[in-house]
């Protein structure tokens, strides 16, 4: 069973799938909590606009989708900040306006590129050297700046209104955030792909959401919850031959039909009605 | 003229795009007072909390909290006004204990990058001892009643070792008889901690009893001064727009009034 692990590829996959199911799990938390889903949903389909166009142009396409996911936010999170529109209409407006890019890109190149949909449904066991790099780098910055400012973060997360007034700089911090949701999509982009990367993002942080009613302890029962899914995805799909995307967002899927079952929450509510 | 003004307002008028909130206001608050606010809905008391923060400014005139500018009070000013806003009940599942909404005062004196420590800890359970909640600890926060979750939030504001206390309506919501405990909580605290408190009420009678001075507020400031200068019968029939009457009995000043919503 261990001498899968003496190929290289697997071994890149097994170090990339960990970063990723940390990096996910962990914002996710924030996402949740913060009615961000939508936003981040938006985020992705902009990313996958931008490795199209990183295709067609012969830049590197997770460089490209770096600079349209993270303009994205900044777009939408200006609209939002001037008034001009509501986040989650910009952000539905976006949706569709980068999924046509997307197809548009695609329909440019007129030879059909098989390495184009691996963005779009993910193929961990295809990870290569430069791809990990580019995980591990941009995980480390996104976990790194999560942990400087992780007070900041939890207290916007609670109340923005209540942590500006107290003297946090929440304005700022709120767009730090949206802008480290655009980092992790792109992060996970190359092993779940861009229509299942949202799964990654929201599901593990919503199974912790009913098991715990601490904050804290809910990040790091994300977290384990996240990565736990993540290289299970990978050993299932390698001993299984199953796509790995599809194969760990219904793992993480399942996860969370057992955590709402097992719920303490859910018993509370019983509980009261009797 | 009072070297031991804290909170200066001349001639301050504040906008939202196109509503005048607060027109032509004038007021001094000196360190240590205890004064109520009150008027109708919709009279700008919440944006005069808001301004004392910095949150909103003057469009003219000017505020002063600390000798320093609306405009210009940056965190660390913020860190020294505890801040208990208007508030609806927290959701029943939202995943925060009591002891980590009260850290969260703690925050920003703590500056960047530094995590709680030992000492923040200890300061959270002192905070909560103090208004009567050591042992909800790790309770969740959305399980407390509305009088529970209040007293959670004084906490979250003591914890920052606030000179100024601002309380939005921190009695709506509540049975009355809790109201009243809440109210004899804060002036306790108003009393031993030698705090500022700026409290926005409804329910004049239950802190005209406490308060050293009252603001009656409807855009413009109709009548600042103690509770028997304030508690007027023809300005509050003019601000509320409709018959008031005002009692004295055992020393203290009451209004009886229907309903205190203004109607336009
Ligand atoms: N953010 C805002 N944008 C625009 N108008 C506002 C805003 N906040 C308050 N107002 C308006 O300013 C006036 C005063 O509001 P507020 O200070 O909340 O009054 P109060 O707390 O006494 O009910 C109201 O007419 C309200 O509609
Ligand atoms: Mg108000």
């Amino acid at each position: 069973m261990l001498e899968m692990l003496s190929y290289e590829f697997m071994q890149r996959a097994i170090l990339a799938s960990i970063v990723i199911g940390l990096v996910c799990s962990i914002i996710g938390v924030f996402v949740i909590l913060k009615n961000l889903t939508f936003i981040g949903a938006g985020t992705s389909h902009a990313a996958f606009a931008g490795v199209t166009l990183g295709y067609l142009t012969g830049f590197n396409p997770l460089a490209v989708a770096i600079v349209f996911s993270l303009l994205t936010v900044w777009i939408v999170g200006y609209l939002n900040k001037k008034g001009a529109l509501m986040l989650d209409t910009s952000v539905g407006m976006f949706y569709s306006l980068t999924m046509a890019l997307a197809v548009l890109f695609i329909g440019l190149m007129k030879v059909y590129n098989a390495e184009v949909y691996g963005y779009l449904f993910g193929s961990i066991l295809s990870v290569t050297k430069m791809d990990l790099k580019v995980i591990l780098i941009l995980g480390a910055i996104v976990l790194l700046i999560v942990y400087l400012f992780f007070k900041e973060f939890h207290f916007i997360t609670f109340d923005e209104e209540m942590a500006k007034a107290s003297g946090i700089a929440a304005g700022w911090l709120s767009f730090l955030l949206l802008n480290l949701i655009a980092i992790t999509i792109v992060v996970s982009l190359k092993s779940v792909g861009a229509i299942l990367v949202f799964a990654l993002i929201v599901t593990p942080a919503a199974a912790a959401y009913q098991l715990t009613y601490s904050m804290i302890r809910m990040f790091s029962y994300s977290a384990i919850i996240g990565v736990g899914s993540s290289v299970a995805g990978v050993l299932l799909s390698y001993w299984f031959d199953l796509p790995s995307g599809a194969t760990t967002v219904l793992f993480v899927s399942g996860v969370f039909f057992l955590s709402v079952i097992f719920s303490p929450k859910r018993r509370i509510a019983v509980n009261s009605v009797d | 003229m009072n070297d031991n003004v804290i909170i200066r307002l001349l001639n301050a008028t504040i906008s939202y795009q196109n509503r005048t909130a607060i027109r032509d206001v004038s007021l001094e608050i000196h360190q240590g007072e205890f004064v109520g606010i009150i008027g109708p809905n919709g009279s700008g008391k919440t944006t005069l909390l808001k301004s004392v923060l910095g949150l909103v400014c003057p469009t003219s005139g000017s505020i002063q909290i600390f000798d320093c500018a609306c405009h210009k009070l940056r965190c660390h000013h913020r860190a020294k006004i505890g801040y208990i806003p208007q508030k609806g009940q927290i959701d029943h599942n939202f995943p925060v204990t009591v002891a980590e909404t009260v850290m969260m005062g703690r925050y920003s004196s703590l500056g960047l990058f530094k995590h709680p420590s030992k000492k923040d800890k200890e300061l959270v359970v002192n905070a909560l001892a103090e208004v009567g909640m050591a042992d909800y600890k790790d309770a969740p926060l959305g399980h407390l009643s509305g009088g529970q979750q209040q007293r959670v939030m004084i906490a979250r504001a003591l914890v920052q070792q606030p000179e100024i206390l601002l309380m939005d309506e921190p009695t709506t919501g509540i049975d009355t008889p809790t109201q009243y405990s809440m109210i004899k909580f804060i002036s306790g605290l108003h009393k031993n901690l030698n705090l500022t408190v700026l409290l926005v009420t409804h329910d004049i009678n239950m802190i005209s009893p406490y308060v050293d001075r009252m603001a009656l507020l409807k855009t413009r400031l109709y009548a600042f001064g103690t509770p028997s200068e304030v508690l007027n019968e023809k300005i509050l029939t003019e601000v509320y727009g409709q018959q008031v009457i005002v009692t004295t009995k055992e020393g203290g000043t009451y209004v009886i009034a229907g309903d205190y919503h203004h109607h336009a």
